[in-house]
């Protein structure tokens, strides 16, 4: 147990030191910025996988990501709020938005909840297009505020900077992933893989199964919103533009990176997100054959490997071992 | 408002409301035989649409046979497509439509990469417009929609006449019943993708005559057709047909009365009411 817990200090202390270090060792402001990208789209994926747990695939998260994003900029914009508070506040309204719409979602499995997320989605980001006079319509929302610049000890951090806007992101998506790692491994966390298995059996042992799969899509839709909240005051603008960051696309993308990096364990979101980014982000001379390549990538993993990126090693020996018997067989 | 702006509403509304059929007449095909969500519908009717445009502007062949070669085209494709991907995928929830998605990424960007993102558009049906009730109805829309219908007739007559067609049926009802009487679930599978692909790329031309054609023209008649699936019950074919006028309607005299955005929820708004109310759609059965 003692040396378990060892290895996982040791990991868990690597990887806070290649990530304190990477934005000063890469010193460019292209790639810190791709990096913050990730650390956003690791958190939206990751939620995307705690509603997962339910055995339910939402294709319109980044519905609830511009809810968040559109909220918490609103709120700094036309309020001006402290963004410190509109964040969260962003992260409470895409929760309060799926709190209600979880009622008659959840009536449904399987692909007709696909199906229902999608129609969500884009129906979000059509309301966001056509009202213009509240949140910019096409034009998008511009002049976005950064959060406000924080003292400590006489040091005075400003977030107008990338890299010190890429240490609040690392800092507020470790403590989501915390957060979603702790609840996955919580009494809630079995009631939920219970319900996946099987619903009937879960609410016969006495599982209030309705209530607990609302709590989930709600607190999977709250990390969803907040990971939007932190993308707005990013990038200081949104579009509702169908290639832009809440278009159908973008969508497709989060289920390939969970799929491709393997949804059966929690790292599986993380490990595929930073793979596909940093492939996509090194095929750039592909240009507009790029989501041909990433989306044959998930075929192929889909179809060959579905346990993901982070079951290659079991099916490596899956496969080593065939390929063993068939030599062995053709020697005999 | 006078009445002429209404009956133009109207027309529209069905003229719309046969693309939508057309479109979730495939979704549906391909959803209750095979229990896929064929997310890349959209895809298959935009790739259509391109076929035709290749025959027609490039090539210089005849519209309508190069609508009719499309089809077929699509419909082989369809054929590939089921036997190499989706059949792999089949009777789980998480992997066919992760194969659909990537799906529609790889055709989009196959369409970005060869015809480019600049808008193209198709010759029209027909020019000028028939005066009808004192407003001016175009004549490629009422050309458009006899397509559609006679098409959906050919569908009709194929399903309740012939063997095959009795043979779809029964296996969109029970699979396993089906299965029990000798069908073969895989011919029938191949079938539906065929017909749904062939029946995308004929909306797909039909709308690229009256609209214009670009790469992301896809997702829209996906959002009608699922909407539509919802509206007319999970996998029946006459909802899905009853489904589709009502929501071109609905998208046609929507407009006329009320602000863009109001149209653009409306849907949404349809499907969580039929969800709380008649979760089974219209035409539905458990």
């Amino acid at each position: 147990m003692s040396r378990k817990l060892l290895i996982i200090i040791t990991i868990t202390a690597v990887l806070a030191a290649v990530i304190i270090i990477l934005p000063l060792a890469l010193n460019s402001v292209y790639w810190t910025s791709i990096l913050v990208l990730i650390g956003i789209n690791i958190l939206v994926v990751s939620s995307l996988r705690t509603i997962k747990l339910l055995g339910h695939i939402s294709l319109g998260h980044v519905g609830f990501s511009l809810i968040g994003a559109y909220g918490s900029g609103l709120l700094a914009t036309k309020l001006g709020l402290s963004v410190w508070l509109t964040m969260f506040l962003g992260g409470l309204m895409a929760a309060v938005l799926a709190l209600v719409l979880s009622y008659p979602f959840l009536k449904v499995k399987g692909i007709y909840f696909a199906l229902l997320t999608l129609l969500t989605a884009e129906t979000l980001r059509l309301i966001t297009w056509y009202w213009k006079g509240f949140t910019g319509g096409f034009w998008g929302l511009l002049k976005i505020p950064s959060p406000g610049p924080i003292v400590i000890g006489g040091l005075t951090i400003d977030f107008n900077n990338v890299n010190s806007y890429y240490y609040l992101t690392a800092i507020i998506v470790a403590i989501s992933l915390f957060i979603l790692y702790r609840l996955e491994n919580s009494h809630l966390g079995f009631k939920w893989r219970a319900i996946q298995d099987t619903d009937v059996l879960a609410q016969s042992v006495g599982i209030n199964v309705k209530w607990h799969k609302m709590l989930n899509f709600t607190i999977a839709c709250f990390f969803a919103g907040i990971a939007g909240a932190l993308f707005a005051h990013f990038q200081h603008s949104l579009s509702p533009d169908a290639n832009a960051r809440f278009g159908v696309l973008m969508s497709i993308y989060l289920v390939v990176y969970m799929v491709v990096g393997g949804e059966s364990k929690f790292s599986g979101p993380i490990i595929g997100t930073v793979v596909l980014s940093i492939i996509s982000e090194l095929a750039r001379g592909l240009g507009e054959y790029r989501p041909m390549m990433i989306g044959a990538i998930a075929i192929v993993f889909i179809l060959l490997i579905p346990e993901g990126l982070v079951g290659l090693p079991f099916r490596c020996k899956l496969w080593y071992r065939k390929l063993l018997r068939l030599t062995q067989r053709g020697s005999a | 408002m006078d009445a002429s702006a209404w009956i133009q509403a109207i027309a529209n509304g069905f003229a719309l409301g046969w693309m939508y059929v057309l479109i979730a007449l495939g979704l549906t095909l391909i959803l209750s035989i095979m229990g896929i969500l064929q997310l890349a519908h959209g895809e298959v009717y935009m790739i259509g649409a391109y076929v035709t445009y290749f025959l027609c502007v490039s090539l210089g062949v005849n519209l309508y046979a190069s609508m009719i070669i499309s089809m077929i085209v699509m419909g082989v494709f369809g054929v590939i497509l089921e036997k190499f991907l989706f059949r792999p995928a089949q009777r789980q929830i998480l992997p066919p439509i992760v194969v659909s998605l990537g799906l529609t990424l790889i055709l989009m960007s196959f369409a970005v990469t060869q015809f480019g993102l600049k808008e193209k558009s198709i010759p029209r049906l027909a020019e000028g417009s028939i005066m009808f009730f004192d407003s001016a109805v175009p004549k490629d829309r009422i050309i458009a929609v006899g397509f559609a219908v006679a098409l959906l007739l050919l569908l009709y007559l194929f399903l309740k006449r012939t063997k095959y067609g009795q043979a779809m049926i029964a296996s969109a009802q029970s699979p396993e019943g089906a299965l029990l009487r000798g069908i073969n679930p895989n011919r029938m599978s191949s079938l539906a993708m065929a017909i749904g692909c062939a029946l995308a790329a004929a909306g797909g031309t039909l709308a690229g005559s009256i609209l214009m054609l670009n790469p992301s023209m896809g997702t829209f008649p996906l959002m009608k057709g699922l909407v539509i699936i919802v509206l007319g019950g999970m996998g029946s074919l006459l909802g899905a047909a009853v489904g589709g006028i009502i929501l071109g309607l609905i998208d046609g005299i929507l407009p006329v009365a009320f602000e863009p955005g109001i149209t653009s929820v409306a849907p949404f708004i349809i499907v969580i009411i039929i969800l709380l109310v008649k979760p089974q759609g219209l035409f539905g059965h458990e």
